[in-house]
């Protein structure tokens, strides 16, 4: 089965005069299915961002960028901006981070809406306004404060009517960058379900960009875990929560608080590596507490360890090490990597 | 005043994931000076014109009270800029000119850096009544015409340079304090100094280790920017005759050139030199001082438009961290 | 309710600035030792009956808060004296010198501001490419350079081909209608020309950092998210936000303007305000003086006000505060 969208060997490399490239996304490969709800997580700088900005050819012009995104099996990188344009919008839609800022201070919300459907699908100017009342309705907006100016919008509501934006065009993915980080625990809840339901209703699929583990295993069927520029994992949320097989997806199961649980939080120690100069190895070996010598000359590969489950890890070709101290949770590596499915 | 977006530190935040060094303020001044073309040729150009001006009676071939010759001569081999309406070398007269010029503006945004920032410091980084009160102080100063200033100054007390420079340095504080002010309330709502006072840290403290080096670069953006008005600023006042009768500037060159009859007597090499030599410096100093305002401003480095676009590479497998 | 607040408390602001403007007229004209006080009834040229009887109108033999006092009334009655050098009251020549200036500065103010805006714009949007330095270089280069020389240098460049000094021509005798202002055009091309050159270099400068700004927020990535073409996004997000700012900037400088209009008229010799106020420098003309920098300090209060006023119409987040 084809995937709706897929994202190979992607590599950015951000430019600046006088210093090194900064190899922000090393790599990264993922894929998207039909109506599917895929997570990707990882901590602050680990290429999250970059990686769905690239996906719609919104890099700055000091980026060079190589590898394929494949929609619908053809590639929409190859020629760069120019390439990636017309699916914009149309085919793939984003929400912002902070959403704050991404309605033009000067003009009223649902004008904003309504133009971005005459202008990308065409429609009458009257036909348009209509789409958009309907559309910020869907989100949740009071038909009184529809035609407000985006500062007299709340956070949550102009969260709420970014949505709307994203859904102008009625794209077939929403690419969704920390939609709620900067807002409360109340409001983050209704805009997840608000984005669940509206991917549901209008057969979306989504791409759900967060540092928020639970968060994101809440709403996605699969997730993809990043670190310092590339995929160390990947799989349904499931598989990954009852047998994560990467040490850095394991201690970031461990790294959240739990209100059942009675053990301590841990935290996971050291920083990630620079990526300003080339790494050696595998990225995550000075914070892992169960590496050997082949992660210091060998970067691992992301290579299949079960039924739609992939990993990139050494741990996963070799028998179980030493034992080491683990945070607590059921995460005993499997002896030698089992092609085959492991509940 | 009008809310005009002043350039902010702020931190990104953002995924870019730069080497997280935190470079002390001083040490990211020097590296955008370094980098930037249009800062260098500024820096440069400055550090040679005040060489010269420092040089000036080492260097040049005449004395600027040497009568060199007959009025309005040609340039020659002897003379690269020929003599002007006294007869005096106007090679000569531009290098003591420079030396003039370049000592006015200095002194004169010596005080004017210094009282706006305190005053923009100060007003920033206590708000509320203290705020308002020397924004008040800073609009009456604003409306206080400098041209009347100086003619009362020049009458009462005599127009000779230390004057001249205390009446620019008085009336332009103004404009540093207004930019260093928004700047300081900026900086005033930053964590590190919230942290700092809920510590307890006095206020002279939290000013001087942590407000004060975060401002210094804009300081130092907004001093050189000041002195190019400061001398745009003397050659006014010494078109007007308000200059120093008894100091050469590149004002009174100006003046001279005007008043005695350089233009219909054709005398180019008089007119053209001490005009071109203000604009080289100000040139100057707009370089610099506007290359350091821009690094200041992250929203300035972003470009989310631009006439280029991103490049795409063919997929082959490279090198991480190249240099570029 | 809200706009009317702001709108009557800058207005208040503007009319206390003014007030204390006015004060420090009288202070720095009236009050310091060896000005006007014993000037003013040094009329030149005049007879000691029109010294008393300036002495006596002016209230110069009575205490300074009564000569203060006197000061007040007669501003409120638009008499600002009369002036050393053609005895006329001031307030008359002034009109005539405004009436004169006016033209020539707008001239110049609009071709300014319409060339430094295209350029600004080009810059930004062009950035990093050899455009962006043909634009930048040559406003950088007029805005450097100090506007009296820059008259001399157009005057020694164009001489021969337009008219460089005075508002008419002398030897016009009895012109008509069009061929009298067809005289004052083409002597005002090149005062014009010169401010307009200096001011455009200003402006270039603001306007490019303005959209560069603009270019980088959040909501110019929405826009070419969502698709709209360079041509949309830089006209309707990125230049309509920019100019919020800019227009605010042009009014301020409005009212500075007319200072440098005062070096621009003296290498020109046109008869407006800024040569009415050279000329009354070298005399020490004293009530002109007086009187030309309360209109020069009055007119940039007021486009202050200006500015502030249409900054906030333009920019809805501050009006609906």
């Amino acid at each position: 089965m084809a995937h709706l969208l897929e994202v190979t060997d992607l590599n950015v490399w951000f430019t600046s005069p006088g210093r090194p490239d900064v190899h922000a996304v090393r790599g990264a490969s993922l894929a998207l299915n039909s109506q599917e709800r895929v997570g990707l997580v990882g901590e602050s700088g680990c290429g999250k961002s970059t990686t769905i900005l690239a996906m719609m050819g919104l890099l700055p012009s000091s980026a060079v960028v190589s590898g394929q995104v494949l929609l619908d099996e053809k590639d929409i990188l190859a020629n760069g901006d120019q390439s990636m344009r017309p699916h914009r919008w149309r085919d793939l839609a984003m929400v912002f981070q902070g959403a704050m800022n991404a309605f033009n201070p000067v003009r009223r919300v649902s004008m904003q809406i309504a133009d971005a459907i005459a202008v990308r699908r065409g429609l009458a100017r009257r036909d348009a306004r209509q789409r958009a009342h309907e559309l910020l309705e869907m989100v949740g907006i009071p038909r009184g404060r529809m035609d407000g100016y985006p500062h007299e919008f709340s956070g949550g509501m102009r969260q709420r009517a970014a949505i709307a934006l994203a859904l102008a065009c009625e794209p077939r993915v929403l690419l969704a960058d920390e939609p709620t980080t900067a807002l409360d625990v109340m409001v983050q809840a209704q805009i997840m379900e608000l984005l669940q339901r509206l991917c549901h209703e209008q057969g979306l699929a989504l791409i759900l960009v967060s540092h928020d583990l639970p968060l994101v295993a809440q709403v996605c069927e699969r997730i993809n875990v990043m670190y310092a520029g590339e995929v160390v994992e990947q799989g349904s949320v499931d598989q990954l929560y009852d047998q994560p097989r990467h040490p850095y997806t394991r201690l970031l199961l461990a790294a959240t608080p739990d209100l059942d649980s009675e053990e301590e939080l841990a935290s996971i120690p050291g920083t990630p590596p620079r990526l300003d100069r080339p790494v050696v190895g595998c990225p995550f070996r000075p914070r892992c507490d169960q590496a050997f010598d082949r992660c210091r000359h060998e970067p691992p590969l992301l290579k299949p360890v079960g039924q739609g489950q992939a990993a990139a890890c050494h741990l996963n070709d070799h028998p179980a090490p030493p034992a080491a101290p683990d945070s607590g949770q059921d995460t005993k590596v499997e002896a030698s990597g089992r092609t085959d499915g492991t509940a | 005043m009008i809310p005009v977006e002043q350039p902010a530190l702020v931190e990104t935040f953002d995924e870019d994931p730069a080497p997280a060094v935190s470079a002390s303020p001083a040490r990211q001044l020097w590296r955008t000076v370094r980098h930037s073309p249009s800062a260098s040729i500024g820096a440069g150009l400055l550090l040679v014109l005040i060489l010269v001006a420092i040089l000036a009676p080492v260097i040049a071939p005449f004395g600027p009270n040497t009568q060199a010759g007959a009025p309005f001569t040609p340039p020659s081999a002897r003379h690269l800029l020929g003599l002007d309406d006294g007869g005096y070398d106007v090679l000569s007269l531009l290098m003591y000119g420079l030396r003039v010029s370049l000592l006015v503006g200095f002194a004169a945004t010596l005080i004017s850096s210094l009282v706006g920032t305190v005053v923009g410091i100060v007003a920033g980084y206590f708000g509320g009544f203290v705020d308002g009160l020397f924004m008040r102080v800073t609009d009456y100063f604003l409306v206080i015409p400098l041209l009347p200033f100086m003619i009362v100054v020049a009458d009462v007390w005599g127009a000779n340079l230390l004057h001249i420079i205390v009446v620019i340095g008085a009336l332009s504080w103004t404009m540093t304090a207004v930019v260093i002010r928004a700047q300081a309330r900026t900086i005033r709502e930053r964590t590190f100094v919230r942290r700092a006072q809920a510590m307890g840290a006095g206020h002279t403290r939290i000013i001087a280790r942590h407000l004060l080096p975060q401002v210094m670069p804009l300081v130092v953006a907004n001093t050189v920017l000041n002195i190019s008005y400061a001398i745009f600023t003397e050659t006014a006042l010494a078109f007007l005759g308000l200059g120093d009768p008894t100091q050469i500037s590149l004002g009174t060159m100006i003046e001279h050139a005007f008043l005695r009859a350089d233009i219909s007597e054709g005398a180019w090499w008089a007119v053209i030199p001490p005009g071109a030599l203000v604009a080289i410096i100000v040139i100057a100093c707009s370089l610099l001082g506007r290359a350091i305002e821009d690094s200041l401003n992250p929203r300035l480095r972003t470009a989310h438009l631009s006439a280029r676009v991103f490049r795409v590479r063919p997929t082959r497998p490279r090198n991480p961290g190249r240099t570029g | 309710m809200r706009r009317a607040d702001y709108v009557v408390k800058r207005v208040g602001a503007a009319i206390l600035t003014t007030y204390v403007a006015v004060t420090v007229n009288f202070i720095i004209f009236r009050a310091l030792p060896g000005t006007a006080v014993t000037n003013m009834s040094h009329v030149p040229d005049s007879g000691l009956g029109l010294q008393r009887a300036l002495a006596r109108e002016f209230g110069l033999n009575h205490s300074l808060l009564t000569q203060y006092g006197l000061y007040l009334w007669q501003l409120l009655h638009l008499n600002l004296g009369v002036s050393f050098d053609n005895q006329q009251p001031v307030v008359s020549n002034l009109a005539t010198d405004l009436l004169n200036s006016i033209p020539m500065v707008t001239l110049a103010t609009v071709f300014s501001v319409l060339l430094g805006i295209a350029t600004g714009v080009i810059a930004a949007w062009r950035r990093d490419t050899a455009l962006e330095h043909v634009s930048v270089v040559p406003a950088l280069g007029f805005y450097a350079t100090p506007v009296q020389w820059l008259g001399m240098i157009i005057i020694i460049l164009f001489s021969s081909y337009l008219p460089t000094t005075g508002r008419t021509d002398p030897y016009l005798i009895n012109p008509t209608f069009i061929q009298h202002w067809a005289d004052v055009m083409e002597h005002m091309l090149l005062p014009s020309l010169t401010l307009g050159l200096v001011l455009y270099g200003q402006y270039t400068l603001i306007v490019r950092s303005a959209m560069l700004e603009t270019m980088g927020e959040d909501y110019v990535l929405t826009a070419k998210a969502i698709g709209y073409s360079n041509g949309r996004i830089v006209r309707r997000f990125a230049f309509r936000n920019a100019m919020l700012p800019v227009v605010s900037v042009i009014a301020l400088s409005l009212g500075f303007i007319v200072g440098g209009a005062i070096l621009v008229e003296t290498v020109f010799n046109w008869p407006g305000i800024g040569y009415a106020v050279y000329q009354a420098v070298l005399e020490r003309d004293y009530p002109m003086l007086q009187g030309a920098f309360l209109l020069l300090t009055v007119s940039v209060i007021v486009c202050n006000l200006l500015a502030d006023l249409v900054y906030f119409k333009l920019d809805p987040r501050i009006s609906a505060r």
